[in-house]
């Protein structure tokens, strides 16, 4: 079998999520051929996602996510885009060839310009317990509600911050299963100092009022400024302890509660995922507003590599409506560059774009506040917490081999095989580089993992497939 | 923890899927990291080094805690959607 | 300037940090600079093999030494580096490639390597994991592999007890010749040292430039792919007669796949694109030698910077016309070799009598460059002996 061809495009956007369809929807719209990829196997990204095929709302209705999420694959399907659904990326080469392998096979797509609106993944601080099952993301829970229709389990203990705290809950209530308590870490004060910049969008707010009437109809207990000290069960989770912290995060020696359950979704903020800009060394800036180490670009998205654009969450932190804005900021900028957009098009489009992102900016500011890092979870993580979930690291191992002389991430993964698992370091990152932090002085000078392709594991009978011998074009032998 | 079907969503067929040899019902369209917390199946494989228990985390192709064999290659059970009779075998410790 | 350590050493690869640790261990007060972190790069990203098969004709003296060293790593280093000993097989899968393997395999026994042919009932015994598809394999007792990223914590914690003063994160811009030796510039400040090593793996052409010496170096990018954690497919170090595949499984499950495949990069950027149909190609010449490996998946796939001369045969010695400055390496296959190589030089440095030739550069310069060396210590052997180091295989 001949590796496959590779298919001319103009522009290439990976991730099919908010931002990354609304780029796709722009530069078609402006006349590029485009072709979008996600892994999932309908667009609408994580926040949009897709009930999977056989899945259905018996009663026909749809939440404003469902709606929009519909509208986002209505529009996709209506274009010129080239959807590719189900297909993992697995490498980045050139300027740009993008190789995907699915169940169906490998194809190859060449670009001179490429979106990367890859999304955002939890940040989850670590604590005893947090490897047992039982214990999922928070952002995990909302996609098991809203695309799988299931609640995660009978009885479930949501913590962590941010507004998607009261969405977990309020929707396993709905959905009827058992809320235990909410552990939030923000107080109250925090929430009233973010209400005028949540009103800022009327229809959220109300969105969100209603979430917390429904939990206090339910009557579920409400922990603010408290933090999960341990989980705690057999072979999965049976029982959850919470005890109050000050604004940093740190426990302040209050009382703890236990509540027995069988679930409990936690989350702590998002992470932007940055992969490809990290992978074709693009330049970084750390910000912790922004949740972490995000691409340094311009208004539009133009990365420092050239032809290199990035959007949405994956981008920086900031929601589902500022992503869709800076996916068609993206759009309409590789259009421009392209040369399919002259310039008085180009200002008066993006014009009316930049005009809708300002609009945007109390409200993510104020849920991004919510959910800021609490700097001293992760000082006050226990020698032995494991810390990388992959390979068991636990604490005490990390300090190890900062004691040994591990100055930033990438030594500290070879000295302790930290962040060398599957998950390719994603879950443990903002963790480990937050603890070199704390010996190297600043997380600049921690520094982040070095990108490597693929950008998710992928089985080799899927990126080798069938193969004769003869097909493989081994190089000349090296000198004797 | 033992994941509850809402009510109101209407589900596809009924399939059978196998699991390290026993049968385990779902729905067509759910992921097979929904269809077995449905089952109460909550430990999916042991952590290799320690090997502690591990059940799906993220539910979006992150953890890769999830990962198991699916008709014989390794593949996350949050991406892929159950088939009538898939089959599934957990993960020890490796 | 009087100069404040005996010993300077630009470059913290495992040619520079062997030579550091000898040095210092002989009472050498020692100053290694490295810009980056010890061992973080060819020396840390390759793939850890200890073959013989793989190492060119007229290094298998110098491997099988560096093998026994590596063997013995917690004793001289002090440290573990993960080694495994284990059998090595390289396989032929074509008639042509049978030919190939023979005649390399024999020049390589002739050499000390001890490689016998045996036929693919004899591999599979060998090896299990093996493909039924080999028609013939190298068979070699004395192979294995380390794991390549603990190179670096294992050096450092052996240089600062041997006192050697670490210099990580420090970049060198210059050499200056002082009366008594040379200045190291950093950006902080020069240090004066009385004797210099340059060790800079792939940069030592920027670095030779600093004495105005041309020695051309090629870059080679090599690719490497690891796979997640897997059930026990393999268990010794496979390559193939054309020397573009190296496979083994580390005992926590991983597999690791190399050979030499390139992809892009150079001196100045590093190792900064891989070459899709190079991985893929690497990848199933794997999964064609150990069939079970296709249920793994991978995990990791990245490059690591490997130097060769025009000759592809090391640069170990001192450097031509400049009194008291060396050089070590371009080793090839020079993880393997590099420990062994490099204490020679560090013999060398102690005016002590290397057991072993070393690899002077004089053949590898420009005519007037070498013209212009004068030869200073002319009567050490490895210079006398340089025209009987079998360079032209």
């Amino acid at each position: 079998m001949a590796l496959p061809l590779v298919l001319p495009f103009d522009l290439v956007v990976i991730g099919a999520g908010p931002a990354g369809g609304a780029a796709a929807l722009a530069a078609s719209e402006a006349g590029l051929r485009v072709v979008l990829i996600d892994e999932s196997a309908a667009p609408g990204g994580q926040v949009y996602r897709a009930m999977p095929a056989g899945l259905s709302h018996s009663d026909g209705a749809l939440g404003p996510d469902e709606r929009a999420g519909q509208a986002l694959r209505e529009a996709i399907a209506a274009s010129s885009v080239t959807w590719k659904g189900g297909a993992r990326v697995w490498s980045i080469s050139g300027r740009y060839r993008i190789d995907t392998a699915s169940t169906a096979g490998c194809e190859s797509f060449e670009a001179p310009r490429l979106v990367a609106a890859t999304g955002a993944h939890e940040r989850i601080v670590p604590f005893p317990g947090w490897t047992l099952p039982g214990v999922i993301g928070l952002a995990g829970a909302t996609i098991l509600m809203k695309s799988q229709g299931m609640v995660p389990g009978r009885r479930t203990l949501v913590a962590g911050c941010g507004p998607l705290l009261a969405a977990v809950a309020a929707k396993i209530i709905a959905g009827g299963g058992e809320v235990a308590a909410i552990v939030d870490l923000s107080s109250r004060a925090d929430w009233l100092k973010a209400l005028p910049g949540l009103a800022s969008r009327p229809a959220l707010l109300k969105q969100g009022i209603n979430w917390f009437l429904a939990i206090g109809m339910a009557r579920v207990p409400v922990l603010f400024r408290h933090t999960i000290v341990r989980a705690e069960g057999e072979n999965a989770v049976a029982s959850v302890t919470a005890s109050p912290v000050d604004g940093n995060g740190r426990l302040s020696g209050g009382p703890e509660r236990t509540f027995e359950v069988d679930s409990l979704a936690v989350g702590h903020g998002l992470v932007p995922g940055a992969e490809i800009p990290r992978l074709l060394r693009s330049k970084l800036a750390f910000s912790a507003a922004s949740g972490g180490w995000i691409p340094v670009r311009d208004t539009f998205g133009r990365c420092s590599v050239e032809g290199l654009y990035a959007a949405g969450d994956g981008a920086e932190i900031a929601g589902a409506l500022p992503a869709a804005i800076t996916g068609r900021l993206a759009g309409l900028a590789a259009a421009r560059d392209s040369g399919a957009l002259d310039s008085a098009r180009f200002e008066i489009l993006s014009e009316v774009t930049l005009a809708a992102f300002r609009k945007t900016l109390a409200f993510s500011g104020a849920a991004r506040d919510l959910m800021r890092p609490r700097p001293a979870m992760i000082e006050d993580i226990a020698p032995d917490t494991v810390v990388c979930r992959c390979e068991d690291i636990r604490r005490s191992e990390i300090e190890a081999a900062i004691a040994a002389g591990a100055s930033e991430v990438n030594q500290l993964k070879h000295f302790s095989r930290c962040g060398m698992g599957p998950c390719q370091g994603r879950m443990c990152g903002d963790t480990v580089a937050g603890l070199v932090a704390l010996h190297a002085g600043s997380r600049e000078a921690a520094g982040y993992w070095t990108g490597r392709p693929p950008l998710r594991p992928v089985p080799l009978s899927m990126l080798l497939g069938e193969f004769d011998y003869s097909d493989i074009p081994v190089p000349e032998p090296a000198p004797l | 923890m033992t994941a509850q079907r809402m009510a109101g969503i209407g589900r596809g067929a009924p399939v059978s899927i196998v699991v390290d040899g026993s049968p385990v019902e779902a729905f067509g369209g759910e992921s097979l990291a929904a269809a077995l917390l449905a089952a109460n199946i909550v430990q999916l494989r042991k952590s290799p080094r320690e090997g502690g228990v591990r059940g799906a985390f993220c539910f979006m192709g992150v953890c890769q805690e999830c990962a198991i064999i699916v008709d014989g290659t390794v593949q996350q059970a949050c991406l892929v959607p159950v088939h009538d009779g898939m089959t599934v075998t957990l993960r020890g410790s490796v | 300037m009087k100069p404040a350590y005996d010993l300077g050493i630009v470059g913290g690869g495992v040619h520079g940090a062997t030579v550091a640790l000898f040095c210092a261990r002989a009472g050498l007060k020692t100053v290694l600079f490295e810009r980056g972190s010890l061992c973080r790069e060819a020396s840390g990203v390759n793939a850890g093999t200890l073959t013989m098969q793989m190492t060119r004709v007229a290094l298998i003296p110098y491997a099988l030494q560096a093998h026994a060293m590596w063997a013995s790593a917690r004793e001289w280093l002090g440290h573990d580096v993960g080694v495994v000993v284990c059998d090595g097989l390289s396989l032929a899968f074509t008639e042509r490639e049978a030919e190939l393997l023979t005649f390399r395999a024999g020049k390589r026994r002739e050499a000390g390597a001890p490689i016998s042919i045996i036929s693919p009932s004899e591999a599979m015994a060998v090896e299990p994991g093996l493909s039924e598809k080999v028609l013939c394999a190298g068979h070699c007792k004395v192979d294995g592999y380390a794991n390549a990223y603990l190179t670096g914590l294992a050096f450092r914690r052996a240089l600062l007890e041997a006192g050697v003063d670490l210099r990580e994160q420090t970049p060198v811009s210059g050499i200056s010749r002082e009366e008594q030796g040379f200045g190291v510039a950093t950006a902080q400040e020069t240090v004066p040292v009385k004797r210099l090593v340059l060790a800079g793996g792939v940069w030592l052409e920027d670095m030779m430039a600093w004495f105005g010496l041309h020695l051309p170096i090629k870059v080679l990018i090599n690719q490497l792919a690891v796979t997640e954690r897997i059930r026990p497919v393999m268990r010794t170090v496979v390559g193939i007669a054309s020397g573009l595949l190296s496979l083994k499984q580390y005992p926590h499950g991983t597999v690791v796949i190399g050979g030499g495949w390139q992809g892009v990069g150079d001196r100045k950027r590093g190792g900064v694109e891989l070459l899709p149909e190079n991985l893929v190609g690497n990848m199933r010449l794997a999964c064609h030698a150990i069939p079970a490996l296709k249920e793994a998946r991978l995990a990791r796939a990245w490059a690591g910077l490997e130097a060769e001369t025009r000759d592809a045969l090391p640069a170990a010695g001192p450097i031509p016309g400049i009194p008291d400055a060396y050089i070590c390496g371009s080793v090839h296959s020079g993880y393997t070799s590099g420990p062994y190589i490099a204490k020679l030089l560090a013999d060398r440095i102690l005016e002590r009598e290397p057991i072993d030739p070393l690899f002077p550069i004089d053949r590898l310069l420009a005519p007037q460059d070498a013209a212009q060396a004068t030869r200073p210590l002319s009567t050490h052997p490895e210079l006398a002996g340089a025209d009987e180091t079998p360079h032209s295989l």
